[in-house]
Protein backbone atom coordinates (compact mmCIF):
# COMPACT_ATOMS: atom_id res chain seq x y z
CA UNK A 1 0.00 0.00 0.00
CA UNK A 2 1.38 3.68 -0.54
CA UNK A 3 2.79 5.04 2.12
CA UNK A 4 0.82 8.37 1.54
CA UNK A 5 -1.22 7.35 4.37
CA UNK A 6 1.40 7.56 7.09
CA UNK A 7 2.73 10.52 5.69
CA UNK A 8 -0.75 12.52 6.44
CA UNK A 9 -1.23 10.37 9.64
CA UNK A 10 2.42 12.05 10.65
CA UNK A 11 0.96 15.06 9.80
CA UNK A 12 -2.44 15.46 11.66
CA UNK A 13 -0.68 13.26 14.42
CA UNK A 14 2.23 15.97 14.87
CA UNK A 15 -0.61 18.57 14.87
CA UNK A 16 -2.49 17.11 17.59
CA UNK A 17 0.89 17.58 19.78
CA UNK A 18 0.61 21.23 18.33
CA UNK A 19 -2.60 21.59 19.30
CA UNK A 20 -1.87 20.49 22.77
CA UNK A 21 1.28 22.90 22.87
CA UNK A 22 -0.78 25.90 22.40
CA UNK A 23 -3.74 24.51 24.88
CA UNK A 24 -0.90 24.76 27.22
CA UNK A 25 -0.13 28.19 26.40
CA UNK A 26 -3.51 28.98 26.88
CA UNK A 27 -4.14 27.32 30.23
CA UNK A 28 -1.19 29.37 31.61
CA UNK A 29 -2.50 32.26 30.35
CA UNK A 30 -3.18 33.63 34.19
CA UNK A 31 -0.06 31.97 35.27
CA UNK A 32 1.93 34.96 36.60
CA UNK A 33 6.12 35.25 35.22
CA UNK A 34 4.61 32.31 32.68
CA UNK A 35 6.57 32.34 29.31
CA UNK A 36 4.80 31.05 26.35
CA UNK A 37 6.55 28.11 24.24
CA UNK A 38 6.81 28.31 20.78
CA UNK A 39 6.12 25.41 18.57
CA UNK A 40 7.34 24.50 14.86
CA UNK A 41 6.92 21.98 12.50
CA UNK A 42 9.94 20.71 10.68
CA UNK A 43 10.50 18.38 7.48
CA UNK A 44 11.89 15.14 8.64
CA UNK A 45 13.34 13.45 5.41
CA UNK A 46 13.52 9.64 5.07
CA UNK A 47 16.08 8.37 3.37
CA UNK A 48 15.50 5.24 1.51
CA UNK A 49 15.06 3.28 -2.25
CA UNK A 50 13.14 5.12 -5.03
CA UNK A 51 11.89 8.73 -5.21
CA UNK A 52 12.41 11.13 -2.33
CA UNK A 53 8.65 11.01 -1.37
CA UNK A 54 8.63 10.61 2.09
CA UNK A 55 9.04 13.40 4.28
CA UNK A 56 7.44 13.29 7.59
CA UNK A 57 6.53 15.92 9.91
CA UNK A 58 7.90 16.71 13.00
CA UNK A 59 6.75 19.28 15.81
CA UNK A 60 9.57 20.72 17.98
CA UNK A 61 9.50 23.48 20.60
CA UNK A 62 12.10 25.30 19.88
CA UNK A 63 12.53 27.62 22.16
CA UNK A 64 10.91 29.73 24.82
CA UNK A 65 9.06 33.03 24.47
CA UNK A 66 11.09 35.29 26.81
CA UNK A 67 9.82 38.49 26.03
CA UNK A 68 7.65 40.50 28.96
CA UNK A 69 4.11 40.15 29.72
CA UNK A 70 2.13 43.19 31.21
CA UNK A 71 2.83 44.61 34.32
CA UNK A 72 -0.16 44.62 36.82
CA UNK A 73 0.76 46.39 39.86
CA UNK A 74 -0.35 45.28 42.92
CA UNK A 75 0.90 47.68 45.65
CA UNK A 76 2.31 44.88 47.55
CA UNK A 77 5.91 45.75 48.56
CA UNK A 78 7.56 42.14 48.03
CA UNK A 79 6.18 41.50 44.81
CA UNK A 80 9.11 42.66 42.50
CA UNK A 81 9.39 42.88 38.53
CA UNK A 82 12.60 42.80 36.53
CA UNK A 83 12.57 45.71 34.20
CA UNK A 84 13.93 45.12 30.07
CA UNK A 85 16.11 41.86 30.10
CA UNK A 86 16.44 41.17 33.39
CA UNK A 87 16.08 38.39 35.35
CA UNK A 88 16.87 36.99 39.12
CA UNK A 89 17.71 34.11 40.37
CA UNK A 90 15.80 31.34 42.74
CA UNK A 91 17.05 28.51 43.65
CA UNK A 92 14.63 25.16 42.50
CA UNK A 93 13.49 22.17 44.51
CA UNK A 94 16.69 20.22 42.75
CA UNK A 95 18.98 22.93 44.56
CA UNK A 96 20.24 24.61 41.60
CA UNK A 97 19.69 27.96 40.29
CA UNK A 98 16.67 29.36 38.27
CA UNK A 99 15.88 32.53 36.20
CA UNK A 100 12.34 34.27 36.37
CA UNK A 101 11.39 37.50 35.68
CA UNK A 102 8.75 38.29 38.72
CA UNK A 103 8.35 37.06 42.10
CA UNK A 104 5.45 37.15 44.44
CA UNK A 105 8.13 37.10 47.72
CA UNK A 106 7.16 35.73 50.70
CA UNK A 107 8.80 35.71 54.44
CA UNK A 108 8.90 31.94 55.76
CA UNK A 109 8.63 31.35 59.64
CA UNK A 110 12.50 31.23 59.71
CA UNK A 111 12.84 34.33 57.52
CA UNK A 112 14.23 32.94 54.72
CA UNK A 113 12.73 35.16 51.86
CA UNK A 114 11.15 32.59 49.08
CA UNK A 115 8.79 32.67 46.10
CA UNK A 116 5.28 31.34 45.59
CA UNK A 117 5.99 28.10 45.38
CA UNK A 118 8.57 28.35 48.39
CA UNK A 119 11.70 28.63 46.55
CA UNK A 120 14.34 30.49 48.10
CA UNK A 121 15.24 33.53 46.46
CA UNK A 122 19.05 34.39 46.00
CA UNK A 123 21.30 37.18 46.84
CA UNK A 124 24.23 38.31 44.79
CA UNK A 125 26.37 35.55 46.41
CA UNK A 126 23.82 33.01 45.08
CA UNK A 127 22.97 32.15 48.72
CA UNK A 128 19.28 32.03 49.97
CA UNK A 129 18.30 35.42 51.18
CA UNK A 130 17.19 35.55 55.47
CA UNK A 131 15.05 38.34 56.74
CA UNK A 132 15.45 39.27 60.56
CA UNK A 133 11.86 40.12 61.98
CA UNK A 134 10.98 43.47 60.70
CA UNK A 135 8.71 46.50 60.65
CA UNK A 136 8.88 47.02 57.27
CA UNK A 137 10.29 46.02 53.64
CA UNK A 138 11.12 47.02 51.04
CA UNK A 139 13.18 46.26 47.59
CA UNK A 140 14.89 49.29 45.91
CA UNK A 141 15.12 49.77 42.35
CA UNK A 142 18.88 47.91 42.04
CA UNK A 143 17.41 44.67 43.83
CA UNK A 144 18.46 45.89 47.55
CA UNK A 145 16.59 45.07 50.01
CA UNK A 146 15.95 47.18 53.22
CA UNK A 147 14.01 46.80 56.66
CA UNK A 148 12.86 48.81 59.73
CA UNK A 149 13.63 45.84 62.04
CA UNK A 150 10.93 45.05 64.64
CA UNK A 151 12.88 46.92 67.03
CA UNK A 152 14.49 49.48 65.68
CA UNK A 153 13.58 52.88 66.01
CA UNK A 154 11.24 55.01 63.62
CA UNK A 155 11.35 54.50 60.20
CA UNK A 156 15.25 54.06 59.74
CA UNK A 157 15.82 51.29 57.15
CA UNK A 158 19.10 49.13 57.28
CA UNK A 159 20.36 47.33 54.47
CA UNK A 160 19.72 43.62 54.06
CA UNK A 161 21.26 42.26 50.98
CA UNK A 162 20.91 42.46 47.58
CA UNK A 163 18.70 40.75 44.62
CA UNK A 164 20.89 38.48 41.97
CA UNK A 165 19.79 40.37 39.13
CA UNK A 166 21.37 38.97 35.64
CA UNK A 167 21.22 39.92 32.15
CA UNK A 168 21.17 36.48 29.93
CA UNK A 169 21.26 36.08 26.59
CA UNK A 170 17.68 34.33 25.98
CA UNK A 171 19.43 31.98 23.83
CA UNK A 172 21.35 30.94 26.77
CA UNK A 173 18.26 29.93 28.51
CA UNK A 174 15.88 26.73 28.36
CA UNK A 175 13.11 25.72 30.15
CA UNK A 176 13.25 22.18 32.01
CA UNK A 177 10.64 19.80 31.96
CA UNK A 178 9.45 21.26 35.67
CA UNK A 179 8.90 24.89 34.09
CA UNK A 180 12.02 26.17 35.23
CA UNK A 181 14.42 28.35 33.25
CA UNK A 182 17.67 27.75 33.50
CA UNK A 183 20.81 28.69 32.31
CA UNK A 184 22.55 26.13 29.27
CA UNK A 185 25.44 24.07 30.52
CA UNK A 186 28.14 25.80 28.15
CA UNK A 187 26.72 29.18 29.11
CA UNK A 188 29.45 30.07 31.37
CA UNK A 189 29.31 32.23 34.75
CA UNK A 190 27.04 35.21 34.67
CA UNK A 191 27.85 38.38 36.47
CA UNK A 192 25.39 40.63 38.93
CA UNK A 193 23.94 42.80 36.21
CA UNK A 194 23.01 46.05 36.02
CA UNK A 195 18.91 45.58 36.38
CA UNK A 196 16.66 47.79 38.30
CA UNK A 197 13.38 45.69 39.60
CA UNK A 198 10.18 47.30 40.68
CA UNK A 199 8.46 46.62 43.33
CA UNK A 200 4.54 46.95 43.88
CA UNK A 201 4.23 45.11 40.83
CA UNK A 202 3.85 41.28 39.17
CA UNK A 203 4.27 40.40 35.83
CA UNK A 204 1.36 38.61 34.17
CA UNK A 205 1.66 35.70 31.77
CA UNK A 206 3.20 36.84 27.99
CA UNK A 207 0.67 34.20 26.38
CA UNK A 208 -1.17 36.48 23.81
CA UNK A 209 -4.30 34.97 24.08
CA UNK A 210 -5.86 36.62 21.48
CA UNK A 211 -2.95 35.13 18.73
CA UNK A 212 -3.10 31.48 20.53
CA UNK A 213 -6.46 31.73 19.74
CA UNK A 214 -6.31 31.90 15.64
CA UNK A 215 -3.08 29.65 16.15
CA UNK A 216 -5.81 27.29 17.64
CA UNK A 217 -8.11 27.91 14.67
CA UNK A 218 -5.14 27.54 11.97
CA UNK A 219 -3.76 23.62 13.73
CA UNK A 220 -7.82 22.61 13.82
CA UNK A 221 -7.72 23.59 10.03
CA UNK A 222 -4.45 21.89 9.70
CA UNK A 223 -5.64 18.95 10.90
CA UNK A 224 -8.75 18.61 9.05
CA UNK A 225 -6.87 18.70 5.90
CA UNK A 226 -4.34 15.68 6.61
CA UNK A 227 -7.54 14.00 7.57
CA UNK A 228 -8.62 14.66 4.19
CA UNK A 229 -5.21 12.92 2.70
CA UNK A 230 -6.21 10.10 4.74
CA UNK A 231 -9.55 10.18 3.37
CA UNK A 232 -8.78 10.73 0.12
CA UNK A 233 -5.44 7.70 0.33
CA UNK A 234 -8.83 5.63 1.20
CA UNK A 235 -10.29 6.30 -1.58
CA UNK A 236 -7.24 5.64 -3.97
CA UNK A 237 -6.87 2.03 -2.25
CA UNK A 238 -10.17 1.38 -2.72
CA UNK A 239 -10.33 2.55 -6.90
CA UNK A 240 -7.46 0.63 -7.54
CA UNK A 241 -8.92 -2.69 -5.59
CA UNK A 242 -11.54 -2.12 -7.68
CA UNK A 243 -9.67 -1.82 -10.87
CA UNK A 244 -8.31 -5.15 -10.18
CA UNK A 245 -10.85 -7.15 -9.01
CA UNK A 246 -11.22 -10.19 -10.67
CA UNK A 247 -14.91 -11.05 -11.56
CA UNK B 1 -5.41 10.26 23.90
CA UNK B 2 -6.03 13.98 23.02
CA UNK B 3 -3.48 15.86 25.08
CA UNK B 4 -4.67 19.28 23.93
CA UNK B 5 -8.19 18.35 25.67
CA UNK B 6 -6.64 17.61 28.94
CA UNK B 7 -4.49 20.73 29.02
CA UNK B 8 -7.60 22.97 28.66
CA UNK B 9 -9.25 21.08 31.15
CA UNK B 10 -6.56 22.50 33.76
CA UNK B 11 -7.08 25.90 32.18
CA UNK B 12 -10.88 25.56 32.53
CA UNK B 13 -10.61 24.54 36.10
CA UNK B 14 -7.81 27.46 37.25
CA UNK B 15 -10.19 29.65 36.01
CA UNK B 16 -13.19 28.90 37.68
CA UNK B 17 -10.87 28.79 40.53
CA UNK B 18 -9.68 32.20 40.59
CA UNK B 19 -13.26 33.34 40.08
CA UNK B 20 -14.43 31.66 42.89
CA UNK B 21 -11.50 33.87 45.03
CA UNK B 22 -12.18 36.84 43.48
CA UNK B 23 -16.45 36.29 44.29
CA UNK B 24 -15.01 35.80 48.00
CA UNK B 25 -13.08 38.93 47.72
CA UNK B 26 -15.66 40.86 46.31
CA UNK B 27 -18.50 39.23 48.83
CA UNK B 28 -16.07 40.36 51.91
CA UNK B 29 -15.68 43.80 50.29
CA UNK B 30 -17.28 45.20 53.04
CA UNK B 31 -15.89 42.93 55.97
CA UNK B 32 -14.21 44.75 58.65
CA UNK B 33 -10.44 43.92 58.66
CA UNK B 34 -11.08 41.28 55.82
CA UNK B 35 -7.74 40.68 54.01
CA UNK B 36 -8.20 39.93 49.92
CA UNK B 37 -6.90 36.59 48.57
CA UNK B 38 -5.10 36.39 45.81
CA UNK B 39 -5.39 33.19 43.25
CA UNK B 40 -2.18 32.11 42.46
CA UNK B 41 -0.94 29.93 39.34
CA UNK B 42 1.90 27.53 38.30
CA UNK B 43 3.11 25.68 35.03
CA UNK B 44 2.76 21.83 35.58
CA UNK B 45 5.59 19.17 34.63
CA UNK B 46 6.42 19.08 30.93
CA UNK B 47 6.41 15.94 29.08
CA UNK B 48 8.94 15.04 27.13
CA UNK B 49 7.84 13.22 23.99
CA UNK B 50 10.97 13.98 21.99
CA UNK B 51 13.96 14.35 23.45
CA UNK B 52 16.52 17.25 22.42
CA UNK B 53 19.69 15.85 20.46
CA UNK B 54 17.71 12.30 19.80
CA UNK B 55 18.74 10.90 16.82
CA UNK B 56 16.72 11.84 13.71
CA UNK B 57 18.81 9.09 11.12
CA UNK B 58 21.27 6.70 11.53
CA UNK B 59 23.23 9.72 9.92
CA UNK B 60 24.94 10.64 13.29
CA UNK B 61 25.30 14.15 12.28
CA UNK B 62 21.31 14.19 11.50
CA UNK B 63 20.37 14.73 15.34
CA UNK B 64 16.90 16.31 16.46
CA UNK B 65 17.72 20.30 17.20
CA UNK B 66 14.95 21.02 19.79
CA UNK B 67 12.67 18.20 20.57
CA UNK B 68 9.51 18.47 21.79
CA UNK B 69 8.71 19.18 25.59
CA UNK B 70 4.98 19.28 26.12
CA UNK B 71 3.33 21.29 28.69
CA UNK B 72 0.40 19.67 30.45
CA UNK B 73 -1.49 22.33 32.09
CA UNK B 74 -1.52 25.10 34.56
CA UNK B 75 -2.63 24.39 38.87
CA UNK B 76 -4.07 26.56 41.26
CA UNK B 77 -1.61 26.49 43.88
CA UNK B 78 -3.33 28.63 46.65
CA UNK B 79 -5.13 31.64 47.65
CA UNK B 80 -2.38 34.41 49.13
CA UNK B 81 -3.87 36.80 51.20
CA UNK B 82 -2.48 40.24 50.89
CA UNK B 83 -2.09 41.90 54.26
CA UNK B 84 -1.81 45.51 53.28
CA UNK B 85 -3.28 48.13 55.54
CA UNK B 86 -7.19 48.56 54.40
CA UNK B 87 -8.86 52.11 54.71
CA UNK B 88 -9.78 53.27 58.13
CA UNK B 89 -13.14 54.54 58.85
CA UNK B 90 -13.98 56.57 61.57
CA UNK B 91 -17.17 55.55 63.49
CA UNK B 92 -16.81 57.50 66.94
CA UNK B 93 -17.68 54.10 68.68
CA UNK B 94 -16.15 53.76 71.80
CA UNK B 95 -15.19 50.59 71.61
CA UNK B 96 -14.54 50.12 67.66
CA UNK B 97 -9.99 49.65 67.13
CA UNK B 98 -8.27 49.89 64.24
CA UNK B 99 -4.79 48.08 64.32
CA UNK B 100 -2.45 50.95 62.31
CA UNK B 101 0.37 48.25 61.25
CA UNK B 102 0.97 44.69 61.02
CA UNK B 103 -0.54 43.61 64.54
CA UNK B 104 -3.88 41.28 65.37
CA UNK B 105 -5.79 41.80 68.00
CA UNK B 106 -6.22 38.12 70.26
CA UNK B 107 -9.63 36.58 71.10
CA UNK B 108 -10.66 32.97 72.98
CA UNK B 109 -12.09 30.76 70.94
CA UNK B 110 -15.09 28.58 72.67
CA UNK B 111 -12.15 25.77 73.52
CA UNK B 112 -9.81 28.39 75.24
CA UNK B 113 -7.54 28.97 71.70
CA UNK B 114 -6.16 31.96 70.64
CA UNK B 115 -7.76 33.21 67.55
CA UNK B 116 -6.48 36.42 65.73
CA UNK B 117 -7.96 39.10 64.20
CA UNK B 118 -8.22 42.96 62.70
CA UNK B 119 -11.36 43.40 62.99
CA UNK B 120 -11.72 45.81 66.02
CA UNK B 121 -15.47 46.32 66.26
CA UNK B 122 -15.60 45.03 69.74
CA UNK B 123 -18.11 45.28 72.59
CA UNK B 124 -19.20 44.66 76.00
CA UNK B 125 -21.16 41.26 77.32
CA UNK B 126 -23.31 41.18 80.10
CA UNK B 127 -20.59 40.72 82.58
CA UNK B 128 -18.33 43.65 81.37
CA UNK B 129 -15.81 42.20 79.57
CA UNK B 130 -14.87 43.58 75.91
CA UNK B 131 -15.78 40.69 73.43
CA UNK B 132 -15.52 40.41 69.86
CA UNK B 133 -18.70 41.50 67.79
CA UNK B 134 -19.19 37.25 67.12
CA UNK B 135 -18.56 37.67 71.42
CA UNK B 136 -15.47 36.19 71.46
CA UNK B 137 -13.33 37.29 75.11
CA UNK B 138 -10.67 39.61 73.75
CA UNK B 139 -7.18 38.38 75.43
CA UNK B 140 -6.19 39.68 77.61
CA UNK B 141 -9.70 40.28 78.98
CA UNK B 142 -10.67 43.46 79.67
CA UNK B 143 -13.59 44.39 82.13
CA UNK B 144 -15.42 47.55 81.62
CA UNK B 145 -17.15 48.51 85.44
CA UNK B 146 -20.99 49.11 84.99
CA UNK B 147 -20.88 52.65 86.21
CA UNK B 148 -17.83 53.79 83.58
CA UNK B 149 -19.67 56.83 81.79
CA UNK B 150 -16.49 56.79 78.78
CA UNK B 151 -14.00 54.64 77.44
CA UNK B 152 -10.43 55.85 76.51
CA UNK B 153 -7.84 53.78 75.17
CA UNK B 154 -4.54 55.17 73.70
CA UNK B 155 -2.31 54.92 70.81
CA UNK B 156 -0.32 52.36 72.92
CA UNK B 157 -3.38 50.07 73.88
CA UNK B 158 -4.01 51.40 77.57
CA UNK B 159 -7.62 51.41 78.02
CA UNK B 160 -8.89 53.94 80.98
CA UNK B 161 -12.65 54.44 81.91
CA UNK B 162 -14.31 57.66 83.36
CA UNK B 163 -16.44 56.98 86.52
CA UNK B 164 -18.69 59.28 88.52
CA UNK B 165 -17.32 60.81 91.48
CA UNK B 166 -13.86 59.93 90.02
CA UNK B 167 -12.22 63.09 88.23
CA UNK B 168 -8.88 60.73 87.69
CA UNK B 169 -9.27 58.35 84.91
CA UNK B 170 -8.75 55.03 85.82
CA UNK B 171 -6.66 51.92 83.74
CA UNK B 172 -8.66 48.83 83.81
CA UNK B 173 -6.34 46.68 81.17
CA UNK B 174 -4.26 46.96 78.21
CA UNK B 175 -4.88 45.61 74.89
CA UNK B 176 -2.28 43.52 73.40
CA UNK B 177 -1.20 42.96 69.95
CA UNK B 178 0.12 39.92 67.96
CA UNK B 179 2.39 40.01 65.26
CA UNK B 180 3.94 37.11 63.00
CA UNK B 181 6.59 36.96 60.47
CA UNK B 182 4.65 35.41 57.88
CA UNK B 183 1.16 36.25 58.09
CA UNK B 184 0.20 35.08 54.72
CA UNK B 185 1.08 31.94 56.10
CA UNK B 186 -1.92 32.61 58.75
CA UNK B 187 -5.17 29.77 58.54
CA UNK B 188 -8.40 31.88 57.36
CA UNK B 189 -10.56 30.48 60.39
CA UNK B 190 -14.00 32.49 59.41
CA UNK B 191 -15.73 34.90 61.37
CA UNK B 192 -12.61 36.96 60.13
CA UNK B 193 -10.68 35.48 62.32
CA UNK B 194 -6.85 33.75 61.67
CA UNK B 195 -4.84 30.70 63.40
CA UNK B 196 -1.38 30.15 64.28
CA UNK B 197 0.46 27.60 61.52
CA UNK B 198 3.54 26.00 61.16
CA UNK B 199 4.18 28.19 58.06
CA UNK B 200 3.14 31.70 59.94
CA UNK B 201 5.39 31.23 62.75
CA UNK B 202 4.91 31.64 66.53
CA UNK B 203 3.26 35.25 67.56
CA UNK B 204 4.79 38.10 69.28
CA UNK B 205 3.29 39.44 71.25
CA UNK B 206 3.55 43.14 72.44
CA UNK B 207 2.12 46.61 73.25
CA UNK B 208 0.79 48.17 70.67
CA UNK B 209 2.92 51.12 69.88
CA UNK B 210 6.93 48.88 70.57
CA UNK B 211 8.12 46.64 68.10
CA UNK B 212 5.96 46.05 64.97
CA UNK B 213 2.80 45.87 66.50
CA UNK B 214 1.52 48.85 65.02
CA UNK B 215 -0.46 51.52 66.87
CA UNK B 216 -4.04 51.47 68.25
CA UNK B 217 -7.17 53.87 66.76
CA UNK B 218 -9.66 54.08 68.63
CA UNK B 219 -13.07 55.00 66.95
CA UNK B 220 -12.26 53.73 63.76
CA UNK B 221 -12.45 50.42 62.14
CA UNK B 222 -10.11 49.16 59.52
CA UNK B 223 -12.27 48.52 56.26
CA UNK B 224 -11.32 45.52 53.99
CA UNK B 225 -8.51 45.64 51.64
CA UNK B 226 -10.17 44.59 48.41
CA UNK B 227 -9.83 46.68 45.31
CA UNK B 228 -13.60 46.29 43.89
CA UNK B 229 -12.05 47.65 40.32
CA UNK B 230 -9.17 44.93 40.49
CA UNK B 231 -11.36 42.10 41.62
CA UNK B 232 -13.43 43.18 38.37
CA UNK B 233 -11.00 43.53 36.18
CA UNK B 234 -9.68 39.50 37.25
CA UNK B 235 -13.31 38.30 36.94
CA UNK B 236 -13.59 39.79 33.23
CA UNK B 237 -10.02 38.60 32.85
CA UNK B 238 -10.98 35.06 34.47
CA UNK B 239 -13.92 34.98 32.29
CA UNK B 240 -12.50 35.64 29.00
CA UNK B 241 -9.94 33.18 29.66
CA UNK B 242 -12.09 30.62 30.67
CA UNK B 243 -13.82 31.02 27.44
CA UNK B 244 -10.74 30.41 25.24
CA UNK B 245 -9.64 27.57 26.97
CA UNK B 246 -13.27 26.19 26.79
CA UNK B 247 -12.67 27.00 22.74
CA UNK B 248 -9.47 25.01 23.06
CA UNK B 249 -11.80 22.13 24.03
CA UNK B 250 -14.00 22.42 21.80
CA UNK B 251 -11.30 22.69 19.05
CA UNK B 252 -9.89 19.78 20.20
CA UNK B 253 -13.13 17.91 20.08
CA UNK B 254 -13.80 19.16 16.24
CA UNK B 255 -10.25 17.68 15.45
CA UNK B 256 -11.55 14.00 16.91
CA UNK B 257 -14.60 14.79 15.72
CA UNK B 258 -13.84 15.28 12.05
CA UNK B 259 -10.98 12.25 12.06
CA UNK B 260 -14.02 9.82 13.68
CA UNK B 261 -16.62 11.58 10.73
CA UNK B 262 -14.34 11.73 7.80
CA UNK B 263 -11.90 8.50 7.47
Amino acid sequence: MDRMLYVAMSGAKEVMLAQANNSNNLANASTDGFKKDFNIFRAQHMEGPGQHTRTYALDERPATDYSAGAIKVTGRDLDVVTKSDGFMAIQTPKGDEAFVRTASMQVKENGDLVDVQGNPILNEAGVPINVPPYKSIAVGDDGTISFVPADGQGNQLIVLDRLRLVAPDEKQLYKGLDGFSRLREDAGELDQANISVVSGALETSNVNTAEALVEMISLSRKYELQVKMMATSKTHSQKSDSLLSVR
Amino acid sequence: MNNALYVAKTGLEAQQFRLAAISNNLANANTYGYKTGRAEFNDLIYQNVRQPGAQATQDEANTLPSGLQLGTGVKAIGVQKIHTQGNLMVTDNQLDMAVEGKGFFQALDQDGNLMYTRDGSFEVNQNGDIVTSSGYLLEPNINIPQDATDISITSDGAVYVSQPGNTQQVQVGQIELATFINPAGLESLGKNFYGETTASGAPNINNPGTAEAGSVLQGALEASNVNTVEELIGMIEAQRTYEMNSKAISAANGMMQYLNNNT
